[in-house]
């Protein structure tokens, strides 16, 4: 097995990062004379770097009392940070860099610089900075936190894994792309079977019209001299017969044609449309966090074409792939059976078949992807072209986008190019070559029938063999070709059904017909980028039926506390309960079915308004829904449009004003009748005055319901039960609106600003 | 997007409203307390425990810094930017790039020695200017190699170790055939 990605080290790798009770043996010395016991040392760590970047061995010791850094190897052997009394530090934290980080550790309000080390040992030094800080604080050590089973490689084999926490795939034993597409067939075993019996029975066929007319020639029309000639009308009557089974046996081969290709046309077409299914169920369920890291345009070339190329997998492997072996087998055996020396011949240009492979995987197959990644790249283009067109026009770039689009359409252009350009020179010269082989057996084959070892007809049947041999090799060495597009589009499919789902359904999920509406963060820690936290350690309660008011600048993590409710993302510590359940033992439809959520930037679909307001009630009778838009105050407009109810939004709901787009946002989540409705300035595109009559309809619905209302403008939620104050990741403040202003903090300081700017607008 | 040099757009009523310059006259830049950075700012205050952040940091290496500090209530802030490094004295010039050091951590890769594909990740086997040869692994994904400059690439490894390739075309032919049959994105 290769080294892993800490080929970095300086030291040994024999030496573990982590030395539990007693002292680092390369530091023992150093440490002792800085006064470090074995038995008052609580851990040492391994850093791997110098503060200037270089390679180093550097170790951090955690004592009971106090904290000390020491440089083993490297340009600064022999350097000391600290030690540092534990009572002085006020603080630790892994201070994460670009491409490194530093353990850090606060002194005197200034964080100093322990230990740098490579994102390598991200993870171990992230959890040394918990348990220093643990420390500090005086809350117990748990003694394992540290020796934890790490959660980015496999504990058996080091491997890398696809996700936190996922399986190791080397040790689950992998797949490879062809057998896992043999095992997308596995259903079709009986109709597979039939397709390979009729293989066969064409393949016999096929075999048949060389051998009947070798009997023609050497019976009917050219006896060797010395064998007797049939009488005229025999010789005539035994010309019908055999052209009789000639015809017998391609009109047979002619059947059995359209018969396997009807059936390998339905299963194909039956496995993509399981596959794009199967495709399009996981792209809904991978979490939102994974469309952060891919494009639309890549995710949607993979689902409408890559796809396409398991249909060809079918197609190839019964009439391209396994007829053509099948065919060079069965010929192979009757020109070896019929004169193995010629025979012998045929194989001659094989090894320039080989060259010719080896040259095609080399030179010719990197090219697929740069076609692939071209289509992609412009797919992507197009689309956010497309998404962003006023945007264009409004700036008026309309000649930079084009000038762009050019630029990736001459990409595409190039790839294509290069791609055709080369298998168009590489498969003529191997026609060329086969052709070879021919001219060699017209020969060889010719001289020994003019020697008489052979007869005519033997020839004859020969070449009729070998016109029909070279076709299925040249055949099978394009047929890598084709292999190479399957396989890239093929790990492009799997990729995405392999993708780990971030945030996973417990198998033993909790059903929870009815919900309550009781909501419980228990010191919750989250961040997108797991080693910087967003939300740090948020502890709030809400009971059913409240409603609660969140407020804080743009950034603080507002929509992130939202984003956990609704289990988007799982935090990386803590729990949040609905109704007393963790959300993550919660069956995920239950929890998504009683909530409602309203975004700042609302989406709507390519359908009609009515439609856009029943989305999460399909059922939901016209009466309601225009109830629904009354409540959200959308009705009158809606009423104003020509085609009211009726009217088609189109994409993202262009046509409406950003405040009308959100009342129907809003329509629809009060339509959903959520116990929890979630509202993240839902109303911050409307102006005040619809925003109050929003509120006021909002206070009516509300009623019996869990609502959490995030707001910018605070006057929205002065008759909030609870309004909580989240400023970079914690809440600073709690209480009822006036609690808050008597309170004269952070809250206050906002209401003051805001009314000021009222003022202003006034 | 690239923003060509020659038609720097330069509103100069933003000007005031927009970054603080630092420059030798109004920034005192030294080192201080635990050998950190300070950096006194006239009519300002004296801040602690500075470091530097490049804001362009592949095509200015020497301009356009950002001085940054983290305050009471453990806020990154940013001090003021600073436009040339070199209008400041040497020894600010040297704790600048000093704490620079501190900030960047890549391997250059100069040679691709082979890339193979196993379970979805790469396995590279790479000489780097910085550390020699060296392997790694990278999950076979677009978001884990993503363009440098406009010719390069930066791959993150398994564990967001990053390794630059600062132009593709200079790798040796067969070394760049190997690349770009597999990050040919
Ligand atoms: N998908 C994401 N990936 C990485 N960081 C994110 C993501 N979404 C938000 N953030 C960051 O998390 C922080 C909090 O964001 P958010 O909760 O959206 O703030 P707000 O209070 O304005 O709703 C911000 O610093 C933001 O940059
Ligand atoms: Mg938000």
């Amino acid at each position: 097995m290769k080294r892993m990605a800490t080929g970095r080290d300086a030291a040994p790798a024999s030496v573990p990062n982590l030395v539990f009770h007693r002292l680092p043996d390369a530091v023992r010395d150093q440490a002792e004379k800085l006064g470090f016991k074995d038995d008052e040392m609580f851990f040492g760590v391994r850093g791997d770097l110098d503060a200037d970047g270089s390679a180093a061995e550097v170790w951090t010791l955690v004592a009971k009392t106090r904290v000390v850094s020491i440089v083993v190897s490297g340009a600064r052997a022999g350097a000391v940070t600290g030690p540092f009394e534990l009572s002085a530090i006020q603080k630790a934290r892994a201070a994460q860099n670009v491409g490194s980080a530093f353990l850090q550790l606060k002194i005197d309000g200034l964080y100093v610089d322990m230990a740098r080390y490579s994102n390598s040992h991200r993870e171990l030094f992230g959890r040394v900075a918990r348990q220093i800080d643990r420390q500090v604080e005086g809350r117990p050590l748990p003694e394992n936190a540290l020796s934890l089973p790490s959660e980015m490689q496999c504990v058996k084999c080091g491997l890398p894994l696809p996700g936190r926490g996922a399986e190791c795939p080397r040790c689950l034993g992998g797949h490879g792309i062809f057998a896992r597409t043999l095992g997308l067939m596995r259903p079709y075993w009986v109709s597979i079977l039939l397709l390979l019996t009729l293989m066969v029975a064409g393949v016999c066929l096929d075999l048949l019209p060389p051998l009947l007319q070798r009997t023609m020639v050497d019976k009917v029309l050219n006896p060797p001299a010395g064998t007797q000639l049939l009488p005229q009308h025999e010789a005539l009557r035994a010309l019908l017969l055999i052209l009789l089974g000639i015809v017998g046996a391609s009109g047979g081969r002619c059947l059995l044609n359209i018969f396997i290709g009807r059936m390998t046309s339905i299963i194909g077409t039956r496995i993509t449309k399981e596959l794009r299914e199967k495709l399009q169920a996981k792209l809904i369920s991978l979490a939102v966090d994974y469309y952060n890291r891919h494009s639309v345009g890549s995710l949607m070339s993979r689902v409408l074409y890559d796809v396409d190329y398991f249909q060809g997998f079918v197609t190839q492997v019964a009439q391209g792939f396994l007829l053509n072996v099948m065919l060079v087998l069965g010929i192979g055996g009757m020109l070896f059976y019929m004169n193995w020396k010629l025979a012998l011949l045929v194989l001659l240009p094989v090894p320039f078949v080989i060259i010719g492979t080896t040259f095609f995987w080399r030179h010719i197959y990197p090219r697929y992807y740069k076609v692939w990644d071209s289509q992609s790249k412009t797919a992507q283009l197009l689309s956010g072209l497309l998404a962003g067109i006023r945007l264009v026009k409004a700036f008026g770039q309309e000649d930079r986008e084009q000038k762009r689009f050019s630029g990736a359409a001459a990409y595409l252009q190039d790839s294509r190019r290069s791609l055709e350009t080369s298998m168009a020179t590489f498969n003529p010269i191997m026609g060329f070559v086969f052709g070879l082989g021919g001219l060699i057996i017209w020969y060889a084959g010719g001289s020994q029938v003019l020697q008489a070892h052979i007869t005519l007809g033997t020839l004859m049947a020969f070449i009729g063999y070998l016109g029909m041999f070279y076709g299925p090799i040249s055949a099978l060495s394009m047929f890598s070709s084709w292999v190479t597009g399957f396989l890239s589009a093929g790990q492009r499919v799997f990729e995405v059904l392999d993708a780990t789902v971030v945030v996973t359904e417990d198998p033993k999920a909790v059903r929870v017909p009815a919900m309550q509406g009781r909501i419980e963060f228990q010191n919750v820690t989250f961040g997108y980028d797991p080693y910087t936290p967003v939300l740090k350690n948020v502890s709030l309660t809400i009971e059913p039926g409240q409603f609660i008011g969140v407020v804080g600048k743009s950034g603080s993590g507002k929509t992130t506390l939202v984003n956990l409710l609704c289990r988007f993302y799982d935090p990386q510590e803590g729990h949040i309960l609905v109704d007393g359940v963790d959300v993550r033992q919660m069956n995920q439809q239950d929890l998504h079915r009683h909530m409602a959520l309203v975004l700042q930037e609302p989406f709507l679909f390519r359908a009609t308004i009515a439609e856009n307001i029943a989305y999460g009630r399909p059922d939901a009778s016209r009466l309601a829904i225009m109830n629904a838009a009354r409540a959200a105050n959308a009705h009158d407009f809606i009423a104003r449009r020509p085609a009211a109810y009726d009217t088609k939004l189109g994409e993202q709901g262009a046509g409406l004003s950003g405040g009308e787009r959100q009342r129907i946002s809003i329509a629809r989540a009060l339509l959903c009748d959520p116990k929890v409705l979630i509202l993240d300035e839902a109303t911050s595109s409307v102006d005040t005055e619809s925003e109050q009559e929003i509120q006021k309809a909002l206070v009516k619905l509300c009623k019996g319901r869990t609502t959490i209302a995030i707001a910018h403008r605070l006057s929205t939620l002065k008759n909030a039960d609870h309004i909580h104050v989240v400023e970079d990741g914690k809440i600073i403040e709690s209480g009822t609106h006036e609690a808050l202003l008597t309170l004269k903090g952070v809250y206050h300081k906002l209401v003051m600003i805001q009314t000021e700017l009222t003022r202003l607008e006034g | 997007m690239s923003v060509p040099e020659t038609t720097l757009f330069d509103d100069q009523r933003l000007v005031g409203m927009g970054v603080r310059l630092l420059t030798p006259e109004n920034a005192n830049i030294f080192e201080g307390t635990f050998s950190l950075l300070h950096c006194a700012v006239k009519d300002d205050t004296l801040y602690r425990g500075v470091f530097a952040v490049l804001m362009f940091p592949i095509r200015h290496t020497d301009r356009f810094i950002s001085l940054r500090y983290t305050d009471a209530d453990d806020k990154e802030k940013e001090i003021g930017i600073i436009d040339e490094l070199s209008a400041f004295p040497a020894e600010v010039q040297r704790l600048i790039r000093n704490t620079l050091v501190k900030h960047y951590y890549e391997q250059t890769l100069t040679r691709i020695y082979s890339v193979e594909n196993q379970f979805g990740l790469l396995f590279f086997d790479v000489e780097t200017q910085q550390l020699g040869r060296l392997q790694f692994v990278m999950p076979w994904r677009g978001d884990r190699a993503e363009d440098f400059g406009t010719n390069g690439k930066t791959l993150l490894d398994a564990f967001d170790n990053r390794y630059i390739i600062p132009d593709i075309a200079e790798l040796p032919t067969a070394d760049r055939n190997a690349f770009t049959s597999y990050i040919y994105w």
